[in-house]
């Protein structure tokens, strides 16, 4: 198995900076293991391997992980590995020059480096076969954001000029930010759908299982559609949740209680092909349940989920086919409204949910559309097949790819409620989902992402208010330590509770931000989230790391206590109550520069992150 | 500057939009104060305003509106925005009858909240989807007149009767205002209590300048 690793270092306005670091010469001094990965590439290094330019080829030596080295690491020894790494690929991109670089006494030289390059790192693992992929994470600068790209069988060492162009716009400047075009790729394991270290088979196996589910969820959303409908027999949400949960557990293929019915769904999907073909072999595309109708001619006996759900179940009574599939005693099966049993300080149900749901679809961001891949490939008829599948209306005023956008709006979403009933549906989830489904084409996956989107996200929507007032407190604590004097003016104006920034902290940005910002933005937060997961940065020590930031769940307060902070004149010479200060903040639209709002906050982590 | 030129104004009146999620809040605060309309307009997250000085009366009224999340998780961080609200817009969907029968849980709620001389109006919106119509305008009426409340059905899409809404809105604060100003004295600034002062006036109004939308 071959490790191809490249990296490139520029500045913020695309100057390639990989000649801007002269202190890195020729040494024999080797640091700790760094020296050990140099030596290691450099033994192993035969004539005939000699990577191309713009390659380093790292060998595993005898059959070892080929990211041997960037496992465990604290981030620390990651920084420094990064940095290697690039001094490694300058030393490969002049191997002609056969100077020896290494790294010496130059720490600082980089540190300093670091903060004015932005600095992307790429690494691609291909092994023989073409299949398996790994991604290694190294957080970097730009708030420890990595460049991620994915190995696979599209992604050959020749590919190597694509996935370099990539890194850059259009006009020839250095892009920030993952391209669009891996997204898709990256986004299930920034969000923890798959672990960062898995393999192709466990992800193939994770694949499988979260597929049925999604479906399973799908299917109680459905039942409890007709109930509602109906308006005739119901149970409590977190009996559902706890079934489907049970069942998944003890067998995510054939849920308990659902033999009668499975046995019919699986035929039926079976002779279909469905089911049959296994997840690597088919096109990303191919397990999803609006996909699948979309490309009819490819796929032609496969039809969605909802729609089989939709011929098959409505000939019989709701409460045989809730009792069947949920596996529900009778007795649970009560008349009355359902409710979600959490807590009674709610009045809301799933019917209100629904209805919310439907509401806040059809008025989903129209700027999205310009980034979706498959925006072209939506039919009137297609479009419209979906939204009676999951019981839209209103829809006339948005094309047809809008109005599909909608229903997979309002499936994933209910699915959601479903999956979690403490949270249910909360206006704002919305657009958090929104520009998830604009990426990822595939449901089930883009449903996975959102909860691992969600599982920080959802203390916002709390009923108890929990999440969102701590972290309005924590946003307030940072303005507090940074600027003494503006957080004086804000008690004199009673605004220290920073509730003024409530819809930021709520929908993290989406409503200041175009599509594109917002994706940058959240990338950056999921990385460090991911980081924080892998357990980078839980070991600092020493005091190398004194002038670092380590990651932060809370990467998006400080970005908005430095988006206050920017406005900080501004509202000291001028606002005299705290409802000019909340007419700012909602009039932001338009005025935001994603990297600067990143950059200050990442520097308000450096100065406060032991503080706060 | 500009921002001096909208604090003209011989009252500052706080308003509040509420009622369910979907009712047409946001489109009625758009089309009272920039005159504009959007099927698309997003959910309303936590709170927002908007202002529009108007005159009434022969004096320039500000009306400082406040348009509020509908969703039931949203109510407690709206409610803390009634604090000093002299008048409210309670809003309803014709063609949903469900929004018509939260109207009593809203009232309920804001009347728990601020002062009970607030001035409260029904509106039933989207009254352009005649052929959905759930709510009659009967129903409505009777519930009004229960609640001692006005009403008046709105059509934000065509612009129907929103400005007439606002406007009598505002027009009774000013009179109940009035009103009271000749009872305690012919002091407006003996009015507002409470921490909030969102009725006040200015103590310069010897000279009324322009109007206009802000």
């Amino acid at each position: 198995m071959g490790f191809l690793l490249f990296c490139f270092m520029a500045d913020e306005n695309g100057e390639m900076g990989f000649l801007r670091i002269p202190r890195l010469v020729s040494s024999e001094k080797k640091k700790g293991k760094i020296g050990v990965m140099m030596r290691k590439n450099r033994g192993k290094e035969r004539e005939d391997e000699k990577p191309r330019a713009g390659q380093i080829h790292l060998d595993a030596s005898g059959g070892e992980d080929p990211l041997w080295w960037w496992r465990g690491r604290d981030i620390r020894e990651v920084e420094f590995g990064l940095e290697v790494a690039v001094a490694g690929g300058i030393w490969q991109w002049h191997a002609d020059l056969a100077a020896e670089v290494t790294i010496d006494e130059s720490v600082e030289a980089i540190q300093h480096l670091h903060r004015q390059s932005c600095l992307f790192f790429s690494c691609l693992v291909v092994d023989s076969l073409a299949i398996a992929s790994r991604v290694c994470f190294v957080p970097s600068y730009r708030s420890w954001y990595s460049q991620i790209t994915m190995g696979n069988k599209e992604k050959k060492p020749g590919a190597f000029s694509t996935v370099l162009n990539s890194l850059f716009t259009a006009d020839g400047k250095l892009r920030d930010g993952i391209d669009p075009s891996i997204r898709a790729d990256v986004w299930p394991f920034l969000l923890g759908v798959y672990d960062l270290n898995s393999t192709e088979l466990e992800r193939n196996a994770v694949r499988v299982r979260k597929r049925k589910e999604y479906e399973n969820l799908r299917r109680q959303c459905r039942l409890l559609s007709n109930h509602c409908c109906q308006g005739s027999a119901l149970v409590t949400l977190d009996r559902i949740y706890s079934e489907v949960f049970h069942n998944l557990n003890e067998d995510s293929c054939s849920p308990k209680g659902f033999e009668g019915d499975n046995a019919r769904f699986s035929l039926f999907m079976e002779s279909n092909g469905y089911d049959n073909r296994p997840v690597y072999d088919r096109t990303p595309d191919s397990g999803s349940c609006y996909s699948d109708g979309e490309d009819e001619e490819d796929y032609s006996g496969i039809i969605d989920l909802d729609t089989f759900l939709a011929e098959t179940g409505y000939s019989e009574s709701p409460k045989e086919v809730l009792r069947r599939v949920a596996g529900l005693d009778p007795k649970l099966i009560n008349c009355g409204s359902l409710r979600t049993g959490v807590s009674n300080c709610t009045v809301e149900d799933f019917a209100t949910w629904q209805r919310i749901i439907r509401l806040d679809a059809i008025r989903a961001d129209g700027d999205l559309v310009i980034h979706s891949p498959n925006k072209a490939g939506i039919s009137e008829e297609v479009a419209k097949r979906y939204a009676k599948v999951v019981g839209l209306k209103d829809y006339d005023h948005l094309d047809p790819y809008m109005t599909y956008h909608a229903s997979r709006l309002v499936a994933l979403l209910e699915a959601y409620a479903i999956y979690d009933p403490e949270i249910g549906y909360c206006q704002g989830m919305s657009d958090l989902l929104s520009p998830i489904l604009a990426v990822m084409s595939n449901d089930y996956e883009a449903f996975w992402c959102f909860v691992g989107f969600m599982r920080k996200a959802r203390h916002n929507f709390r009923l108890d208010e929990f999440g969102i007032r701590r972290q309005l407190a924590i946003v307030s604590r940072i303005i507090r330590s940074k600027d003494a004097h503006l957080y004086r003016h804000l008690e004199n104006l009673q605004a220290e509770d920073c509730f003024f920034v409530y819809r930021m902290v709520v929908v993290l940005f989406r409503r200041e931000l175009t599509f594109e910002q917002t994706t940058c933005l959240w990338e950056v937060l999921w990385a460090d989230q991911a980081a924080i997961r892998a357990g980078i940065g839980r070991s600092v020590r020493g005091g190398k790391t004194r002038l670092r930031a380590p990651p932060t769940d809370d990467l998006l307060l400080y970005a908005i206590a430095a988006c206050v902070l920017q406005r900080r004149k501004l509202i000291i010479e001028r606002y005299k109550s705290m409802d000019e200060i909340i007419k700012e903040c909602n009039n932001m639209a338009g005025q935001l520069d994603v990297w600067r709002l990143l950059d200050d906050a990442h520097d308000l982590v450096v100065t406060l992150h032991g503080k706060i | 500057m500009a921002y001096r030129v909208d604090d003209d104004y011989d009252y500052l009146f706080k308003v509040v939009l509420i009622g369910d999620a979907g009712v047409g809040k946001s489109n009625l605060l758009s089309r009272f104060t920039r005159n504009e309309f959007s099927l698309e307009s997003k959910s309303t997250i936590g709170v927002e305003f908007a202002t529009r000085s108007t005159r009434v009366e022969e004096k320039v009224v500000k009306a400082q509106i406040w348009d509020t999340a509908g969703q039931e998780r949203y109510r407690a961080i709206t409610s803390a925005y009634y604090r000093g609200a002299v008048g409210a817009l309670l809003v309803y969907d014709i063609t949903r009858h469900v929004t018509f029968e939260s109207m009593e849980r809203w009232l309920k709620e804001l009347r728990e909240h601020t002062n009970s001389n607030v001035i409260v109006m029904l509106v039933g919106n989207k009254a352009d989807l005649r052929h959905l119509r759930a709510v009659s305008t009967e129903d409505a009426k009777a519930f009004a007149e229960k609640e001692s409340t006005f009403f008046m059905e709105t059509s934000a899409l065509e612009s129907t009767n929103v400005e007439d809404a606002f406007i009598e809105v505002l027009t009774q604060i000013h009179s109940v205002m009035s009103k009271k100003a000749l009872n305690v004295g012919d002091d407006p600034m003996a009015l507002p209590k409470g921490q909030t002062i969102s009725v006040g006036s200015k103590d310069d109004v010897s000279v009324v300048k322009k109007s206009g939308c802000c």
